[in-house]
């Protein structure tokens, strides 16, 4: 892809400096018309710093942000085409639903019948019932809340919809509604969405693609597919979710070994360029119950130590010296042994990868 | 035995409001019970009941004087007090900028200062200014010390004010002014308000102030106090019930239009 080509914004050598710590540092990034893309890190990482300049709400220390060609570093928030839907949400308490997703109407100074047709539009799209308009913003619930945050975002009619884990202070079961929600919106928009959580199980359902940041850095940047089974690093490896980890060292016979597995292991194609040590990934669903030996390339001899019940699948932990490994496999093709028990379990070469440590 | 735990706790309960109405709200009581007298002097029990010197307090032109002054002095206060606050309270629990903590103490110190010795200070500055004293001087004396209640008083609304409103509306196109009329005024608009009971009622009833700096005008409390020295009639207690009563009709108003205004917002 040339150099721009595409891209609505457009991200060189992005850097803050906090008082001497670079809390984002060096980050290129081109983010395409129309994708919806996260960037995910854990808390600390830097995620929110590179929003918050991204909206405007920080200048960067240096780098720039282009927004279709247009340097954009110096354009205070509010005459910036980009909004952002935050943390808190922001809901202004004062003023009802209706005024609320009006604001930026207001300030453009149109019309109040006109707005108030725009609003209730977008309560449509959103599933906000009419006769919500005139509803204090304190006396609706979570998930409505975040849909009038959304609305009024959408009332704007930005360039970009920026999202700072607008999602992170619902329960379970409503985030992973509104997760889901929020992909149709953006499919019904066909806007630009730039989202931020630390849950890359939250980024994973969402976006087109993703970026892990980490100590103000993108490791990695890929669709939710590639980051899944094709991390670069170790850290990146262990932020989906339970995974198998293995320190192991490269032997000059191109297989593999790691202290505590006697037998010398079958590497995967994917090595990440590591020469000599490096990390050996097995996600849990790739971990399996075998026979004999022979059943798969790799095996190891362990005891089956503890099973979790984990809805539709079950989550087996066993145990080989001091190495921990977790299996999972779907409910209704449980494993029928019993605890304790000695097990033997193993993968194919092709399941895994090798993951430099970063 | 918890029922003896309970039965204690109810009794300890009922000791305290006693003792509350014993020595806070008797002596007010007995200031009214003072101003019903018919008689020239102070005796108790009244030997005979009436509303005369209330006639007489209420008619009398050096009375309207009086409270002319201090409703006054109590409203230029509450004004300018509300509006420096205001900022002032931002200054101090919004924005983290450089020696903010210096500011955050250096604007509550004159809160602790005896007021006599503050008042007798500022009558002396305002001396070698060569300014006249009045009501006017008495006026930023009274700031001098309320200002720093009232934004101690609004800085405690806006601690729960989520800074990220601010940065919504403005992100939202809003400019500072919008943002400003839009949004932190309106937010904080319940502090604004009891700030401004705060900074007019600690004006009205301030004596040791005004003592010092109000040079021919004369306050409600500075009037009830040279007619306690000397001159006593009931129509200084006819005076003390008025100003206890203003007090008490102005938090009760304010206290129905702080109801209104939170059954407005909540409004389904």
């Amino acid at each position: 892809m040339a150099a721009g080509d595409g891209a609505i914004l457009l991200l060189k050598g992005l850097t803050k400096i906090f008082a001497g710590h670079r809390a984002v540092d060096a980050i290129d990034l081109q983010i395409r018309e129309g994708e919806m893309f996260t960037i995910v890190g854990p808390s600390g990482s830097g995620k929110t710093t590179l929003l918050r300049m991204l909206a405007g709400m920080e200048t960067p220390t240096s780098g720039d942000i282009i927004l279709r060609g247009q340097r954009i570093n110096d354009i205070p928030a509010n005459r910036r085409p980009t909004c952002m839907v935050f943390q808190s949400l922001a809901l202004f308490p004062h003023k009802d639903v209706g005024d609320n997703i009006e604001f930026s109407l207001k300030i453009r100074g149109v019309p109040k019948a006109e707005r108030k047709q725009r609003a209730l539009e977008l309560m449509r799209l959103l599933r906000l019932p009419d006769h919500y308009y005139d509803r204090a913003v304190t006396r609706i619930s979570g998930g409505e809340r975040q849909r009038v945050a959304l609305a009024r975002a959408l009332a704007f009619d930005p360039e970009i919809l920026f999202f700072d884990e607008p999602l992170s202070a619902l329960d379970y079961k409503l985030r992973k509604t509104l997760e889901k929600e929020l992909k149709d919106i953006h499919r019904e928009t066909k806007k630009t969405f730039v989202y931020i959580t630390h849950s890359l199980e939250e980024a994973m359902v969402m976006s087109d693609r993703i970026g892990v940041m980490r100590d103000g850095r993108l490791v990695q940047i890929g669709t939710p597919q590639e980051i899944y089974t094709e991390p670069n690093s170790k850290f990146v490896s262990e932020f989906v979710g339970d995974v198998n980890v293995l320190s192991v060292s490269v032997l000059p016979s191109g297989k593999l070994k790691a202290a505590q597995i006697p037998h010398e292991m079958v590497a995967p194609a994917t090595m990440n360029g590591v020469k000599s040590a490096g990390f050996l990934v097995v996600r849990p669903e790739f971990l399996r119950f075998l026979d004999a030996p022979g059943d798969a390339d790799n095996h190891v001899v362990g005891r089956l130590y503890n099973e979790y019940a984990l809805g539709s699948r079950i989550q087996y932990q066993v145990r080989v010296g001091e190495l921990v490994f977790v299996l999972e496999k779907l409910r209704h093709e449980a494993f029928a042994g019993g605890l304790d028990q000695e097990v033997l379990i193993g993968w194919d070469a092709v399941n895994t990868i090798v993951v430099p440590d970063r | 035995m918890e029922t003896r735990g309970v039965r204690v706790r109810h009794a300890l309960i009922v000791v305290w409001l006693l003792a509350m109405i014993i020595f806070v709200y008797i002596p007010s009581v007995c200031i009214t019970l003072a101003s019903l007298t018919s008689s020239r002097y102070f005796t108790f029990p009244i030997p005979k009941w009436g509303l005369d010197w209330w006639q007489k307090t209420l008619s009398s032109i050096e009375i309207h004087q009086i409270l002319e002054t201090s409703i006054m002095i109590a409203a230029v206060v509450t004004v300018i007090a509300v509006v420096l606050a205001f900022f002032g309270a931002l200054a101090f629990a919004r924005y983290d900028w450089k020696g903010r903590s210096i500011y955050q103490k250096l604007v509550l110190l004159p809160i602790f200062f005896p007021q006599s010795v503050l008042g007798l200070a500022l009558l002396l500055w305002f001396n070698a200014l060569g300014l006249q004293l009045s009501w006017q001087t008495a006026v930023f004396a009274h700031l001098v010390w309320i200002v720093p209640v009232v934004t101690l008083v609004i800085a405690i609304q806006v601690y729960s004010f989520d800074p990220a409103l601010e940065e919504a509306a403005f992100d939202l196109g809003a400019t500072r002014l919008q943002v400003l009329r839009e949004v932190t005024i309106p937010v904080l608009m319940p502090g604004i308000f009891s700030g401004s009971l705060f900074a007019f009622l600690l004006s009205w009833g301030n004596f040791p102030l005004s003592l010092f700096t109000t040079g021919a005008d004369t306050t409600v409390p500075e009037y009830l106090y040279a007619k306690m020295v000397a001159g006593y009639t009931p129509g200084v207690p006819v005076l003390g019930t008025i100003a206890t009563i203003g007090a008490i009709v102005f938090l009760i108003g304010g206290y129905l239009v702080m109801l209104a205004l939170n059954r407005r917002r909540s409004a389904a």
